[in-house]
């Protein structure tokens, strides 16, 4: 089975770790987080007939990226970047954060993801989308787990057409 | 210099033939040409002489050239070697790091040596009866006494080895005793943690080496594009670092590929897994 690294990031507070561990059995202690500000952990996505296994790097969110120990990013091959669709301060800066991402890790696929629908309208949601400066590819709920399995297949797929 | 068609007697008998007046004429006409063709002719058929010749000739030339090629050269040849390991960076690291921590590793092996044989002169016989058992076991068994140590060590608690990218932290390879669970999210643990080290307390390119981790130490040998980790149980002497550093280092020089994609494929784990367990 090929394996390649994920990371999840974007701002304190918009649901990554509770994406993560939705997505996977957690098997270490969220002390690793706040010392550390990142925590590894596993998960086998099927793609069709085929099978990926996903190093998922959980890290802390910061208010900018940049604060961020640049090799926590790299070798990535998947970026999962979250906001949180509730709070526009969340995605305020998400161009610039991006860009840095995109610079960091030219080769990598991206997943913008906008967590937390569940707090928000259909009607609100559409606005916060269209008011975004790029394209959201998918709307999560963490709380409800809505497409948390759909989000982690598509980045699945994605990954696998790379390889 | 000699010609072998040297006229003769041409002033002393005048001649009123026209055709010994036209040889005459013809003869003093050509006669330095002659010369220069005979002379030039003989010094061509004597490889000596020609090679006399030509030699200062050449040798100007090249002394002209190697004065002149650093300046007319120097900017393309920089280009091409810039552009050389430019492009196989990655690769010519991870060539040259084995050797590198070969070379510092025999020399530090030498200092430490020659201050042991000063000791030894000094201590006699008070070195610890298992180092001289070592030494006696070494000698007659014509192995290296590092050698050995690392077999003691081997016994008692080397319990996993792992292959690990130094950027994403997966998992190239991996040896242990003991099925374990999980090993790929402990290279990528042990891989944050690594790098977290790093960046909080080194200020100049340092590397972590040992981590204490209850009786367990995690051993930890970088390369450019990998680090190679040993979990041992119990303690590890200098000596017994050195044996081991010395073993990953060749591993590495012989087993490690020099390139890296960004993934891990199951063949290329699968062959460093073999690799690992034969050297292990
Ligand atoms: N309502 C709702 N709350 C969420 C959702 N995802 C996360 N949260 C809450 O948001 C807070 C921050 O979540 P966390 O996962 O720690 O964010 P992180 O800092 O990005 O890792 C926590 O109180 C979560 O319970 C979601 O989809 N819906
Ligand atoms: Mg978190």
């Amino acid at each position: 089975m090929i394996s390649k690294k994920v990371i999840l990031t974007g701002n304190f507070g918009v649901g990554k770790t509770s994406l993560f561990n939705r997505f996977v059995y957690d098997r270490f202690s969220d002390k690793y987080l706040t010392t550390i500000g990142v925590k590894v952990n596993k998960k086998v996505i099927g793609v069709d007939d085929e099978e990926l296994s996903v190093l998922l790097w959980d890290i802390a969110g910061e208010v900018s990226q940049d604060k961020v120990p640049i090799s926590y990013f790299l070798g990535a091959a998947g970026i999962i970047y979250v906001f949180d669709m509730s709070r526009p301060l969340t995605f305020k800066e998400i161009k610039k954060d991006l860009d840095y991402l995109t610079e960091l890790l030219p080769d990598s696929v991206i997943k913008i993801v906008g967590n937390k629908k569940d707090l928000l309208t259909q009607e609100e949601m559409n606005h916060v989308l269209a008011e975004l400066p790029m394209e959201c590819n998918i709307t999560t709920s963490a709380k409800t787990g809505e497409n948390v399995e759909e989000l982690f297949s598509q980045l699945g797929r994605l990954l696998l057409e790379r390889a | 210099m000699t010609t072998e068609k040297s006229p003769q007697n041409l002033g002393n008998e005048p001649n009123k033939n026209e055709d010994l007046m036209l040889s005459m004429i013809r003869e003093i006409l050509l006669k330095e040409d002659r010369e220069d063709i005979a002379d030039i002719k003989a010094h061509f058929d004597d490889n000596e002489k020609l090679a006399e010749r030509i030699n200062p000739i050449i040798e100007i030339h090249v002394e002209s050239m190697k004065r002149k090629f650093p300046r007319e050269y120097q900017k393309q040849v920089e280009r091409i070697v810039e552009r050389k390991i430019k492009a196989s960076q990655d690769e010519l690291l991870d060539v040259v790091y084995p050797v590198m921590g070969k070379m510092v590793r025999k020399y530090v092996n030498h200092q430490f040596l020659s201050l042991k044989e000063g000791l030894d002169d000094r201590l006699g016989q008070l070195f610890s009866f298992k180092g001289w058992y070592n030494r006696i076991k070494a000698m007659v068994m014509g192995v290296d006494e590092s050698e050995i140590l690392l077999r003691d060590l081997d016994h008692t608690s080397i319990e996993e080895v792992f292959i690990i990218q130094r950027d994403s932290g997966l998992l190239m390879g991996h040896f242990s005793r003991n099925e374990t669970i999980d090993r790929d999210v402990i290279a990528g643990m042990l891989t944050a943690i690594k790098s977290f080290v790093e960046d909080a307390f080194s200020k100049e390119r340092q590397e972590l080496e040992l981590i204490d981790y209850g009786t367990y130490k995690i051993f930890i040998q970088s390369f450019h594009l990998y680090y190679i980790s040993v979990i041992l149980d119990g303690s590890i002497s200098s000596a017994e670092k050195d044996a081991l550093s010395a073993k990953l280092l060749d591993f590495a020089e012989k087993e490690m590929p020099n390139t890296l994609a960004n993934d891990v494929s199951p063949s290329d784990y699968e062959t460093l897994s073999m690799q690992l367990s034969k050297y292990f």
